[in-house]
Protein backbone atom coordinates (compact mmCIF):
# COMPACT_ATOMS: atom_id res chain seq x y z
CA UNK A 1 0.00 0.00 0.00
CA UNK A 2 1.12 3.35 -0.66
CA UNK A 3 2.38 5.40 1.77
CA UNK A 4 0.66 9.52 1.32
CA UNK A 5 2.39 12.14 3.19
CA UNK A 6 -0.25 14.45 4.05
CA UNK A 7 0.51 17.87 1.91
CA UNK A 8 1.66 20.63 3.14
CA UNK A 9 0.09 23.66 3.05
CA UNK A 10 2.84 24.58 0.71
CA UNK A 11 2.04 21.62 -1.63
CA UNK A 12 -1.53 22.98 -1.60
CA UNK A 13 -1.52 26.45 -2.62
CA UNK A 14 2.21 27.43 -3.00
CA UNK A 15 2.87 24.80 -5.65
CA UNK A 16 0.54 25.74 -8.09
CA UNK A 17 1.11 29.15 -8.07
CA UNK A 18 4.62 29.38 -7.97
CA UNK A 19 4.77 26.88 -10.47
CA UNK A 20 2.09 29.20 -12.87
CA UNK A 21 4.02 32.15 -12.33
CA UNK A 22 7.20 30.14 -13.73
CA UNK A 23 5.14 29.01 -16.66
CA UNK A 24 3.74 32.43 -17.40
CA UNK A 25 7.21 34.13 -16.62
CA UNK A 26 8.97 31.69 -19.51
CA UNK A 27 5.65 32.07 -21.67
CA UNK A 28 5.83 36.15 -20.96
CA UNK A 29 8.87 36.85 -24.30
CA UNK A 30 6.63 35.02 -26.70
CA UNK A 31 2.78 36.79 -25.30
CA UNK A 32 4.98 40.09 -25.21
CA UNK A 33 5.75 39.45 -29.34
CA UNK A 34 2.10 38.51 -30.00
CA UNK A 35 0.77 41.52 -28.37
CA UNK A 36 3.92 43.58 -29.88
CA UNK A 37 2.54 42.13 -33.15
CA UNK A 38 -0.85 44.02 -32.23
CA UNK A 39 0.04 47.52 -31.81
CA UNK A 40 0.27 50.02 -35.05
CA UNK A 41 4.51 51.07 -35.03
CA UNK A 42 4.10 54.21 -33.15
CA UNK A 43 2.18 52.56 -30.49
CA UNK A 44 4.71 49.86 -29.93
CA UNK A 45 7.14 51.87 -28.15
CA UNK A 46 4.66 54.24 -26.00
CA UNK A 47 4.79 53.76 -22.42
CA UNK A 48 1.22 54.81 -22.63
CA UNK A 49 0.24 51.70 -24.80
CA UNK A 50 2.37 49.05 -22.62
CA UNK A 51 -0.70 46.92 -21.95
CA UNK A 52 -3.99 49.02 -23.36
CA UNK A 53 -4.09 49.56 -26.60
CA UNK A 54 -6.20 49.52 -29.75
CA UNK A 55 -5.59 46.01 -31.21
CA UNK A 56 -4.72 46.35 -35.24
CA UNK A 57 -4.29 43.86 -37.76
CA UNK A 58 -2.00 46.29 -40.17
CA UNK A 59 1.01 43.90 -39.12
CA UNK A 60 -0.22 41.35 -40.24
CA UNK A 61 -1.83 42.55 -43.22
CA UNK A 62 1.17 44.06 -44.56
CA UNK A 63 3.73 41.44 -44.11
CA UNK A 64 4.03 41.12 -48.04
CA UNK A 65 4.17 44.50 -48.44
CA UNK A 66 6.74 45.11 -45.78
CA UNK A 67 9.02 41.95 -45.59
CA UNK A 68 7.65 39.93 -48.55
CA UNK A 69 6.90 37.38 -46.25
CA UNK A 70 4.77 34.94 -48.18
CA UNK A 71 8.41 34.19 -50.11
CA UNK A 72 10.15 33.35 -47.35
CA UNK A 73 7.48 31.18 -45.67
CA UNK A 74 7.22 29.37 -48.81
CA UNK A 75 10.91 28.87 -48.72
CA UNK A 76 10.96 27.20 -45.49
CA UNK A 77 7.86 24.86 -46.40
CA UNK A 78 9.58 23.87 -49.54
CA UNK A 79 12.63 23.06 -48.30
CA UNK A 80 11.31 21.75 -44.54
CA UNK A 81 9.23 19.04 -46.04
CA UNK A 82 11.24 18.18 -48.94
CA UNK A 83 14.12 17.98 -46.56
CA UNK A 84 12.07 16.09 -44.21
CA UNK A 85 10.74 13.44 -46.54
CA UNK A 86 14.14 12.96 -48.20
CA UNK A 87 15.56 12.21 -44.85
CA UNK A 88 13.03 9.67 -43.88
CA UNK A 89 13.03 8.07 -47.31
CA UNK A 90 16.84 7.39 -46.80
CA UNK A 91 16.96 7.36 -43.19
CA UNK A 92 13.64 4.61 -42.49
CA UNK A 93 15.62 1.47 -44.56
CA UNK A 94 18.71 2.38 -42.94
CA UNK A 95 17.07 2.10 -39.36
CA UNK A 96 14.84 -1.08 -41.10
CA UNK A 97 18.10 -3.06 -41.32
CA UNK A 98 20.01 -1.79 -38.18
CA UNK A 99 16.85 -3.11 -35.96
CA UNK A 100 16.09 -6.29 -37.67
CA UNK A 101 19.45 -6.99 -39.00
CA UNK A 102 22.14 -6.02 -36.95
CA UNK A 103 25.83 -6.79 -37.45
CA UNK A 104 28.22 -6.36 -35.31
CA UNK A 105 29.41 -2.90 -37.42
CA UNK A 106 25.69 -1.50 -36.47
CA UNK A 107 26.84 -0.22 -33.07
CA UNK A 108 30.06 1.75 -35.01
CA UNK A 109 27.93 3.16 -37.35
CA UNK A 110 25.59 4.30 -35.07
CA UNK A 111 27.86 6.11 -33.07
CA UNK A 112 29.39 7.40 -36.15
CA UNK A 113 26.72 9.02 -37.63
CA UNK A 114 25.67 10.70 -34.27
CA UNK A 115 29.59 11.72 -34.49
CA UNK A 116 28.56 13.58 -37.47
CA UNK A 117 26.05 16.07 -35.74
CA UNK A 118 29.04 17.18 -33.45
CA UNK A 119 31.43 18.43 -36.33
CA UNK A 120 31.06 22.13 -35.64
CA UNK A 121 29.16 24.02 -38.79
CA UNK A 122 31.38 26.77 -38.55
CA UNK A 123 34.49 24.32 -39.31
CA UNK A 124 33.62 23.81 -43.05
CA UNK A 125 32.02 27.23 -43.41
CA UNK A 126 34.26 28.05 -46.18
CA UNK A 127 34.22 24.77 -48.08
CA UNK A 128 30.26 24.12 -48.60
CA UNK A 129 30.41 28.19 -49.81
CA UNK A 130 33.23 27.13 -52.23
CA UNK A 131 31.84 24.18 -53.04
CA UNK A 132 28.50 25.03 -53.56
CA UNK A 133 29.24 28.24 -55.62
CA UNK A 134 31.59 26.40 -58.05
CA UNK A 135 28.92 23.79 -58.60
CA UNK A 136 25.96 26.65 -59.07
CA UNK A 137 24.12 25.34 -56.31
CA UNK A 138 24.45 28.39 -53.85
CA UNK A 139 21.22 30.02 -52.81
CA UNK A 140 19.01 27.07 -54.73
CA UNK A 141 15.93 25.11 -53.25
CA UNK A 142 18.11 21.91 -53.58
CA UNK A 143 21.21 22.91 -51.64
CA UNK A 144 19.53 24.03 -48.74
CA UNK A 145 17.25 20.55 -48.71
CA UNK A 146 20.41 18.12 -49.13
CA UNK A 147 22.41 20.58 -46.48
CA UNK A 148 19.14 20.63 -43.94
CA UNK A 149 18.99 16.49 -45.41
CA UNK A 150 22.14 15.66 -43.79
CA UNK A 151 22.05 17.44 -40.81
CA UNK A 152 19.19 15.78 -39.39
CA UNK A 153 19.48 12.47 -40.63
CA UNK A 154 21.47 11.20 -37.91
CA UNK A 155 18.72 12.42 -35.21
CA UNK A 156 15.89 11.09 -37.61
CA UNK A 157 18.28 7.36 -38.23
CA UNK A 158 18.67 7.32 -34.25
CA UNK A 159 15.20 8.48 -33.55
CA UNK A 160 13.50 5.41 -35.82
CA UNK A 161 16.47 2.61 -34.25
CA UNK A 162 14.80 3.21 -30.72
CA UNK A 163 11.45 2.97 -32.40
CA UNK A 164 12.15 -0.39 -34.76
CA UNK A 165 13.91 -1.72 -31.56
CA UNK A 166 11.01 -1.90 -29.40
CA UNK A 167 8.90 -4.07 -31.88
CA UNK A 168 9.36 -7.72 -31.13
CA UNK A 169 11.22 -9.57 -33.90
CA UNK A 170 8.76 -12.80 -33.99
CA UNK A 171 5.80 -10.45 -35.57
CA UNK A 172 8.58 -10.08 -38.73
CA UNK A 173 9.66 -13.64 -38.33
CA UNK A 174 6.02 -15.16 -38.55
CA UNK A 175 5.44 -12.86 -41.48
CA UNK A 176 8.70 -14.57 -43.27
CA UNK A 177 7.66 -17.69 -42.07
CA UNK A 178 4.27 -16.51 -44.04
CA UNK A 179 6.60 -16.14 -47.75
CA UNK A 180 6.41 -12.48 -47.30
CA UNK A 181 8.71 -10.70 -48.74
CA UNK A 182 11.04 -7.61 -47.59
CA UNK A 183 8.72 -5.20 -49.44
CA UNK A 184 5.80 -6.87 -47.60
CA UNK A 185 7.40 -7.10 -44.37
CA UNK A 186 8.20 -3.50 -44.43
CA UNK A 187 4.69 -2.39 -45.45
CA UNK A 188 2.72 -4.62 -43.97
CA UNK A 189 3.60 -4.74 -40.91
CA UNK A 190 6.91 -2.24 -39.68
CA UNK A 191 4.65 0.62 -41.48
CA UNK A 192 1.51 0.35 -39.05
CA UNK A 193 3.47 -1.09 -35.90
CA UNK A 194 5.83 1.97 -35.98
CA UNK A 195 3.92 4.66 -37.44
CA UNK A 196 3.38 6.40 -34.44
CA UNK A 197 7.48 6.96 -34.05
CA UNK A 198 7.62 7.62 -38.19
CA UNK A 199 5.21 10.58 -37.47
CA UNK A 200 6.87 11.92 -34.34
CA UNK A 201 9.67 11.79 -35.98
CA UNK A 202 8.61 13.49 -38.78
CA UNK A 203 7.55 16.45 -36.83
CA UNK A 204 10.63 16.67 -35.01
CA UNK A 205 12.79 16.89 -38.30
CA UNK A 206 10.33 19.50 -39.94
CA UNK A 207 10.82 21.56 -36.67
CA UNK A 208 14.85 21.59 -36.63
CA UNK A 209 14.32 21.73 -40.67
CA UNK A 210 12.27 25.28 -39.84
CA UNK A 211 14.69 26.83 -36.91
CA UNK A 212 18.07 25.75 -38.86
CA UNK A 213 20.10 29.16 -38.73
CA UNK A 214 23.41 28.69 -39.98
CA UNK A 215 23.54 27.27 -43.21
CA UNK A 216 20.17 28.77 -44.32
CA UNK A 217 21.96 31.84 -43.41
CA UNK A 218 25.07 31.71 -44.94
CA UNK A 219 24.19 29.53 -48.34
CA UNK A 220 21.59 31.56 -49.46
CA UNK A 221 20.87 35.11 -50.68
CA UNK A 222 17.38 35.82 -52.17
CA UNK A 223 15.89 32.92 -53.91
CA UNK A 224 16.06 29.89 -51.57
CA UNK A 225 16.11 32.05 -48.33
CA UNK A 226 13.88 30.81 -45.70
CA UNK A 227 12.39 32.79 -42.25
CA UNK A 228 16.13 32.52 -40.42
CA UNK A 229 17.13 34.57 -43.27
CA UNK A 230 14.72 37.07 -42.98
CA UNK A 231 14.48 37.70 -39.76
CA UNK A 232 18.47 37.77 -39.51
CA UNK A 233 18.05 40.54 -42.27
CA UNK A 234 15.84 43.04 -39.68
CA UNK A 235 17.91 42.17 -36.83
CA UNK A 236 18.36 46.11 -35.52
CA UNK A 237 14.73 48.40 -36.57
CA UNK A 238 16.69 50.73 -34.27
CA UNK A 239 13.24 50.52 -32.81
CA UNK A 240 11.25 51.69 -35.40
CA UNK A 241 9.10 49.00 -36.61
CA UNK A 242 8.61 46.97 -33.08
CA UNK A 243 4.66 46.36 -34.61
CA UNK A 244 5.62 44.87 -37.55
CA UNK A 245 8.62 43.23 -36.89
CA UNK A 246 6.56 41.02 -33.85
CA UNK A 247 4.20 40.01 -36.37
CA UNK A 248 6.65 38.66 -38.89
CA UNK A 249 8.43 37.42 -35.82
CA UNK A 250 5.08 35.88 -34.29
CA UNK A 251 4.07 34.58 -38.00
CA UNK A 252 7.63 33.09 -38.43
CA UNK A 253 7.44 30.79 -35.13
CA UNK A 254 3.60 30.45 -34.25
CA UNK A 255 2.91 27.57 -36.28
CA UNK A 256 6.51 25.53 -35.18
CA UNK A 257 5.25 26.12 -31.28
CA UNK A 258 1.80 24.84 -31.81
CA UNK A 259 3.40 21.61 -33.75
CA UNK A 260 6.46 21.75 -30.81
CA UNK A 261 3.20 21.32 -28.11
CA UNK A 262 2.30 17.58 -30.19
CA UNK A 263 5.74 16.38 -29.88
CA UNK A 264 7.45 17.40 -25.94
CA UNK A 265 7.62 13.74 -25.48
CA UNK A 266 9.53 12.61 -28.82
CA UNK A 267 11.39 15.89 -28.05
CA UNK A 268 13.50 13.80 -25.24
CA UNK A 269 13.83 10.69 -26.82
CA UNK A 270 15.40 12.58 -30.14
CA UNK A 271 17.65 14.90 -28.24
CA UNK A 272 18.77 12.27 -26.17
CA UNK A 273 19.27 9.95 -28.57
CA UNK A 274 16.74 7.43 -26.50
CA UNK A 275 19.24 7.67 -23.43
CA UNK A 276 16.89 9.20 -21.34
CA UNK A 277 13.35 7.90 -21.16
CA UNK B 1 21.80 -12.92 -52.87
CA UNK B 2 23.59 -13.34 -49.52
CA UNK B 3 21.26 -12.76 -45.94
CA UNK B 4 23.72 -9.60 -45.75
CA UNK B 5 23.37 -7.91 -48.93
CA UNK B 6 19.91 -6.23 -48.70
CA UNK B 7 20.82 -5.07 -44.98
CA UNK B 8 23.70 -3.00 -46.00
CA UNK B 9 22.28 -2.11 -49.03
CA UNK B 10 19.45 -0.79 -47.23
CA UNK B 11 22.11 1.42 -44.99
CA UNK B 12 24.11 2.34 -47.62
CA UNK B 13 22.75 5.38 -49.08
CA UNK B 14 22.39 7.01 -45.76
CA UNK B 15 26.02 5.96 -44.85
CA UNK B 16 27.31 7.26 -48.21
CA UNK B 17 25.57 10.38 -48.05
CA UNK B 18 27.08 11.10 -44.37
CA UNK B 19 30.52 9.93 -45.59
CA UNK B 20 30.32 12.52 -48.12
CA UNK B 21 29.02 15.48 -46.09
CA UNK B 22 31.72 14.45 -43.65
CA UNK B 23 35.08 13.51 -45.33
CA UNK B 24 34.86 16.30 -48.08
CA UNK B 25 34.42 19.60 -46.20
CA UNK B 26 36.51 18.53 -43.97
CA UNK B 27 38.82 17.66 -46.07
CA UNK B 28 39.11 21.01 -47.71
CA UNK B 29 39.23 22.38 -44.75
CA UNK B 30 42.32 20.84 -43.39
CA UNK B 31 43.97 21.04 -46.63
CA UNK B 32 43.11 25.34 -46.53
CA UNK B 33 44.48 25.30 -43.34
CA UNK B 34 48.26 23.96 -44.19
CA UNK B 35 48.31 26.86 -47.76
CA UNK B 36 48.25 29.87 -48.11
CA UNK B 37 44.67 31.46 -48.98
CA UNK B 38 43.43 34.58 -49.33
CA UNK B 39 40.43 35.94 -51.12
CA UNK B 40 41.95 39.47 -52.24
CA UNK B 41 45.67 40.09 -52.12
CA UNK B 42 47.08 42.91 -54.87
CA UNK B 43 50.67 41.87 -53.68
CA UNK B 44 50.68 38.16 -53.87
CA UNK B 45 47.46 37.55 -56.62
CA UNK B 46 49.19 34.03 -56.55
CA UNK B 47 47.66 33.53 -52.98
CA UNK B 48 43.99 33.89 -54.09
CA UNK B 49 43.95 30.52 -55.70
CA UNK B 50 44.35 27.22 -53.72
CA UNK B 51 47.43 25.36 -54.65
CA UNK B 52 50.22 23.53 -53.20
CA UNK B 53 52.54 25.53 -54.09
CA UNK B 54 51.54 28.13 -51.61
CA UNK B 55 52.16 25.38 -48.54
CA UNK B 56 52.88 27.42 -45.47
CA UNK B 57 53.09 24.05 -42.86
CA UNK B 58 51.79 24.85 -39.25
CA UNK B 59 51.97 28.68 -39.86
CA UNK B 60 48.33 29.18 -40.13
CA UNK B 61 48.13 27.35 -36.77
CA UNK B 62 50.71 29.81 -35.36
CA UNK B 63 49.12 33.09 -37.26
CA UNK B 64 45.86 32.02 -35.33
CA UNK B 65 47.75 31.14 -32.42
CA UNK B 66 49.22 34.01 -32.04
CA UNK B 67 46.02 36.62 -32.55
CA UNK B 68 44.37 38.26 -29.12
CA UNK B 69 40.89 37.85 -30.66
CA UNK B 70 41.15 33.78 -30.76
CA UNK B 71 42.48 33.80 -27.43
CA UNK B 72 39.19 36.00 -26.74
CA UNK B 73 36.90 34.16 -29.24
CA UNK B 74 38.05 30.82 -27.28
CA UNK B 75 37.54 32.22 -23.73
CA UNK B 76 34.10 33.88 -24.61
CA UNK B 77 33.07 30.76 -26.30
CA UNK B 78 33.71 28.52 -22.91
CA UNK B 79 32.37 31.82 -20.97
CA UNK B 80 29.01 31.74 -22.38
CA UNK B 81 28.77 27.74 -22.72
CA UNK B 82 29.59 27.78 -18.73
CA UNK B 83 27.32 30.49 -17.97
CA UNK B 84 24.36 28.76 -19.92
CA UNK B 85 24.93 25.14 -18.76
CA UNK B 86 25.35 26.53 -15.02
CA UNK B 87 21.92 28.51 -15.29
CA UNK B 88 19.85 25.70 -17.64
CA UNK B 89 20.78 22.77 -15.32
CA UNK B 90 19.96 24.91 -11.82
CA UNK B 91 16.68 26.42 -13.58
CA UNK B 92 15.74 22.90 -14.87
CA UNK B 93 15.99 20.76 -11.59
CA UNK B 94 14.44 23.45 -9.60
CA UNK B 95 11.40 23.75 -11.98
CA UNK B 96 10.97 19.99 -13.24
CA UNK B 97 10.69 19.08 -9.08
CA UNK B 98 8.17 21.97 -8.69
CA UNK B 99 6.04 20.60 -11.46
CA UNK B 100 6.64 17.26 -10.84
CA UNK B 101 3.28 17.02 -9.14
CA UNK B 102 -0.34 17.03 -9.88
CA UNK B 103 -1.66 20.08 -9.63
CA UNK B 104 -4.57 22.28 -11.39
CA UNK B 105 -3.95 23.37 -14.57
CA UNK B 106 -0.52 21.66 -15.11
CA UNK B 107 -0.62 20.42 -18.67
CA UNK B 108 -0.92 24.31 -19.64
CA UNK B 109 1.89 25.72 -17.75
CA UNK B 110 3.83 22.23 -19.11
CA UNK B 111 2.96 23.97 -22.67
CA UNK B 112 3.70 27.24 -21.45
CA UNK B 113 7.23 26.43 -20.36
CA UNK B 114 8.18 24.09 -23.44
CA UNK B 115 7.34 26.58 -25.83
CA UNK B 116 10.28 28.87 -25.60
CA UNK B 117 12.09 25.92 -27.30
CA UNK B 118 10.95 25.92 -30.13
CA UNK B 119 11.21 29.74 -30.99
CA UNK B 120 13.64 29.82 -33.73
CA UNK B 121 17.09 31.39 -32.59
CA UNK B 122 16.92 34.48 -35.38
CA UNK B 123 12.94 35.51 -33.97
CA UNK B 124 14.94 34.49 -30.15
CA UNK B 125 17.61 37.12 -30.88
CA UNK B 126 15.55 40.02 -32.34
CA UNK B 127 12.94 39.53 -29.78
CA UNK B 128 15.26 39.83 -27.02
CA UNK B 129 17.63 42.27 -27.95
CA UNK B 130 14.99 45.08 -29.45
CA UNK B 131 11.37 44.78 -27.66
CA UNK B 132 12.90 43.49 -24.45
CA UNK B 133 16.20 44.79 -23.69
CA UNK B 134 16.55 47.72 -25.56
CA UNK B 135 17.79 50.61 -23.59
CA UNK B 136 15.37 53.22 -24.29
CA UNK B 137 12.37 51.63 -26.30
CA UNK B 138 12.61 47.87 -25.13
CA UNK B 139 10.94 46.99 -21.69
CA UNK B 140 14.01 47.48 -20.31
CA UNK B 141 14.29 51.20 -21.14
CA UNK B 142 10.46 51.97 -20.50
CA UNK B 143 10.75 50.40 -16.95
CA UNK B 144 14.15 52.03 -15.80
CA UNK B 145 12.24 55.18 -17.36
CA UNK B 146 9.37 54.29 -15.20
CA UNK B 147 11.29 54.15 -11.97
CA UNK B 148 12.90 56.81 -12.51
CA UNK B 149 9.44 58.93 -12.74
CA UNK B 150 8.24 57.06 -9.55
CA UNK B 151 11.27 58.11 -7.56
CA UNK B 152 10.97 62.01 -9.28
CA UNK B 153 7.53 62.42 -7.96
CA UNK B 154 8.33 60.61 -4.63
CA UNK B 155 10.82 63.37 -4.25
CA UNK B 156 8.59 65.85 -3.55
CA UNK B 157 6.20 63.40 -1.69
CA UNK B 158 5.93 64.83 2.11
CA UNK B 159 8.34 62.80 4.89
CA UNK B 160 9.85 60.41 2.35
CA UNK B 161 10.85 63.34 -0.15
CA UNK B 162 14.12 63.48 1.96
CA UNK B 163 14.95 60.05 1.80
CA UNK B 164 13.70 59.93 -2.19
CA UNK B 165 16.12 63.01 -3.37
CA UNK B 166 19.11 60.99 -2.02
CA UNK B 167 18.63 58.51 -5.09
CA UNK B 168 20.17 58.51 -7.95
CA UNK B 169 18.68 58.44 -11.32
CA UNK B 170 19.06 54.56 -12.82
CA UNK B 171 20.20 54.47 -16.07
CA UNK B 172 19.08 51.18 -18.54
CA UNK B 173 21.95 48.77 -19.76
CA UNK B 174 22.38 48.51 -22.98
CA UNK B 175 23.21 45.41 -24.09
CA UNK B 176 24.56 45.84 -26.89
CA UNK B 177 27.93 47.08 -25.88
CA UNK B 178 30.88 45.56 -25.78
CA UNK B 179 30.66 44.28 -22.06
CA UNK B 180 27.42 43.68 -22.03
CA UNK B 181 26.35 41.44 -25.08
CA UNK B 182 28.02 38.09 -24.25
CA UNK B 183 25.05 38.56 -21.15
CA UNK B 184 22.37 39.26 -23.19
CA UNK B 185 23.12 36.02 -25.25
CA UNK B 186 23.71 34.13 -22.34
CA UNK B 187 19.89 35.18 -21.49
CA UNK B 188 18.53 34.87 -24.79
CA UNK B 189 19.71 30.95 -24.76
CA UNK B 190 19.19 30.51 -21.20
CA UNK B 191 15.60 30.95 -21.86
CA UNK B 192 15.49 28.99 -24.34
CA UNK B 193 17.02 25.69 -22.95
CA UNK B 194 15.74 25.98 -19.59
CA UNK B 195 12.69 24.12 -21.07
CA UNK B 196 14.91 21.88 -22.30
CA UNK B 197 16.15 20.74 -19.25
CA UNK B 198 13.03 20.81 -17.31
CA UNK B 199 11.57 18.27 -20.28
CA UNK B 200 14.58 16.16 -20.08
CA UNK B 201 14.77 16.33 -15.83
CA UNK B 202 10.77 15.35 -15.89
CA UNK B 203 10.59 12.20 -18.10
CA UNK B 204 13.43 11.52 -15.71
CA UNK B 205 12.10 12.06 -12.28
CA UNK B 206 9.17 10.35 -13.61
CA UNK B 207 11.13 6.94 -13.28
CA UNK B 208 12.19 7.70 -9.30
CA UNK B 209 11.41 5.32 -7.32
CA UNK B 210 8.55 5.86 -5.10
CA UNK B 211 8.98 2.84 -2.53
CA UNK B 212 12.22 3.85 -1.98
CA UNK B 213 11.30 7.73 -1.04
CA UNK B 214 8.63 6.28 0.89
CA UNK B 215 10.59 4.22 3.05
CA UNK B 216 12.66 7.07 3.47
CA UNK B 217 10.24 9.56 4.32
CA UNK B 218 8.96 6.32 7.24
CA UNK B 219 12.83 6.74 8.09
CA UNK B 220 12.31 10.54 8.88
CA UNK B 221 14.30 11.75 6.03
CA UNK B 222 13.66 15.75 5.27
CA UNK B 223 12.56 16.95 2.04
CA UNK B 224 16.54 18.05 1.73
CA UNK B 225 17.66 14.93 2.12
CA UNK B 226 15.64 13.10 -0.19
CA UNK B 227 16.71 15.77 -2.63
CA UNK B 228 20.27 15.05 -1.80
CA UNK B 229 20.82 11.20 -1.19
CA UNK B 230 17.77 10.50 -3.68
CA UNK B 231 16.76 12.77 -6.39
CA UNK B 232 20.05 14.17 -7.12
CA UNK B 233 21.62 10.82 -7.66
CA UNK B 234 18.90 9.68 -10.02
CA UNK B 235 19.32 12.69 -11.85
CA UNK B 236 23.08 12.37 -12.60
CA UNK B 237 22.68 10.95 -15.85
CA UNK B 238 20.20 13.00 -17.24
CA UNK B 239 22.24 16.14 -15.96
CA UNK B 240 25.28 14.41 -17.73
CA UNK B 241 23.66 14.66 -20.82
CA UNK B 242 21.96 17.77 -21.29
CA UNK B 243 25.17 19.65 -20.34
CA UNK B 244 27.18 17.59 -22.81
CA UNK B 245 24.29 18.28 -25.96
CA UNK B 246 23.83 21.46 -24.58
CA UNK B 247 27.93 22.12 -24.86
CA UNK B 248 27.98 21.05 -28.25
CA UNK B 249 24.89 23.26 -29.91
CA UNK B 250 26.22 26.43 -27.42
CA UNK B 251 29.84 25.46 -28.91
CA UNK B 252 28.67 26.56 -32.14
CA UNK B 253 26.41 29.68 -31.33
CA UNK B 254 25.89 32.02 -34.51
CA UNK B 255 22.62 33.33 -35.23
CA UNK B 256 22.35 35.05 -31.50
CA UNK B 257 26.00 36.25 -31.86
CA UNK B 258 25.17 37.64 -35.27
CA UNK B 259 22.00 39.39 -34.59
CA UNK B 260 22.72 41.29 -30.64
CA UNK B 261 25.93 43.12 -31.23
CA UNK B 262 28.11 41.57 -34.90
CA UNK B 263 30.40 39.70 -32.42
CA UNK B 264 31.50 43.25 -31.23
CA UNK B 265 32.93 42.19 -27.73
CA UNK B 266 31.45 38.90 -28.10
CA UNK B 267 32.98 36.74 -30.77
CA UNK B 268 33.23 33.08 -30.23
CA UNK B 269 34.75 30.30 -32.60
CA UNK B 270 32.58 30.39 -35.10
CA UNK B 271 32.08 34.09 -35.12
CA UNK B 272 35.91 34.19 -35.56
CA UNK B 273 35.44 32.06 -38.24
CA UNK B 274 32.99 33.75 -40.21
CA UNK B 275 34.92 36.86 -39.81
CA UNK B 276 37.90 35.37 -41.03
CA UNK B 277 36.30 33.80 -43.90
CA UNK B 278 35.95 36.75 -45.16
CA UNK B 279 39.49 37.04 -46.43
CA UNK B 280 42.01 35.27 -45.36
CA UNK B 281 40.56 31.15 -45.58
CA UNK B 282 43.92 29.76 -44.39
CA UNK B 283 43.55 31.54 -40.84
CA UNK B 284 39.78 30.56 -41.11
CA UNK B 285 40.31 26.48 -41.50
CA UNK B 286 42.94 26.49 -39.42
CA UNK B 287 40.41 28.05 -36.57
CA UNK B 288 37.99 25.68 -37.78
CA UNK B 289 40.20 22.70 -37.04
CA UNK B 290 41.01 24.27 -33.41
CA UNK B 291 36.65 24.26 -33.26
CA UNK B 292 36.92 20.55 -34.48
CA UNK B 293 39.00 19.51 -31.80
CA UNK B 294 36.99 21.39 -28.72
CA UNK B 295 33.86 20.44 -30.02
CA UNK B 296 35.37 16.54 -30.02
CA UNK B 297 36.85 16.44 -26.40
CA UNK B 298 33.24 17.38 -25.72
CA UNK B 299 31.60 15.18 -27.82
CA UNK B 300 33.77 11.95 -27.09
CA UNK B 301 32.29 11.89 -23.28
CA UNK B 302 28.95 11.79 -25.05
CA UNK B 303 29.47 9.10 -26.86
CA UNK B 304 30.52 6.86 -24.24
CA UNK B 305 27.67 7.72 -22.06
CA UNK B 306 25.09 7.30 -25.17
CA UNK B 307 26.99 3.99 -26.29
CA UNK B 308 26.09 1.90 -22.85
CA UNK B 309 22.18 2.40 -22.99
CA UNK B 310 22.28 1.53 -26.99
CA UNK B 311 22.02 -2.05 -27.41
CA UNK B 312 19.65 -2.32 -23.85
Amino acid sequence: MAIVAPPSKFGKVGRPVLAWAVGLMFFFPIFWMILTSFKTDADAVKPEFLFVFKPTLENYLNMTENYDYWRFAKNSVITAVAATLFTLFIGIPCAYAMAFNPSRATKDVLMWMLSTKMLPAAAVLYPMTFLTKSLGLFDTHFLVILVLSLINLPIVVWMLFTYFKEIPKDIIEAGQMDGVNTWGEFKEILVPLAWGGIVSTALLCFIFCWNEAYWTVRLTTTDAATLSKLIEGNRAPEGLFFGRLSAVSAAAVGPIIILGWFCQKQLVQGLTFGAVK
Amino acid sequence: MSKRTLPRLLQSPAVLLLLVWMLVPLGMTLYFSFIRYVLNSLRRPEWTKPSLSNWRGFGNYEFVMSSKDFWFAIQNSLFIVCSILFATVILGILIAILINRVFPGRGIVRVLLISPFFVMPAVNAVLWINMILDPVLGLNGLAVAGINDLVASLQSAPLVGGFFSLWPEFEPISFRATQTSAYAVIMMVTWQWTPFAVLIFMTSLQSEDQQQKEAAVLDGAGVWSQFRFLTLPHLGRPIAIVVMIQAIFHLSLYAEIEIVSRGNGNKNLPYLIGEFANNNIGAASATGIFAVILANIVAIFLLRMVGKTLME
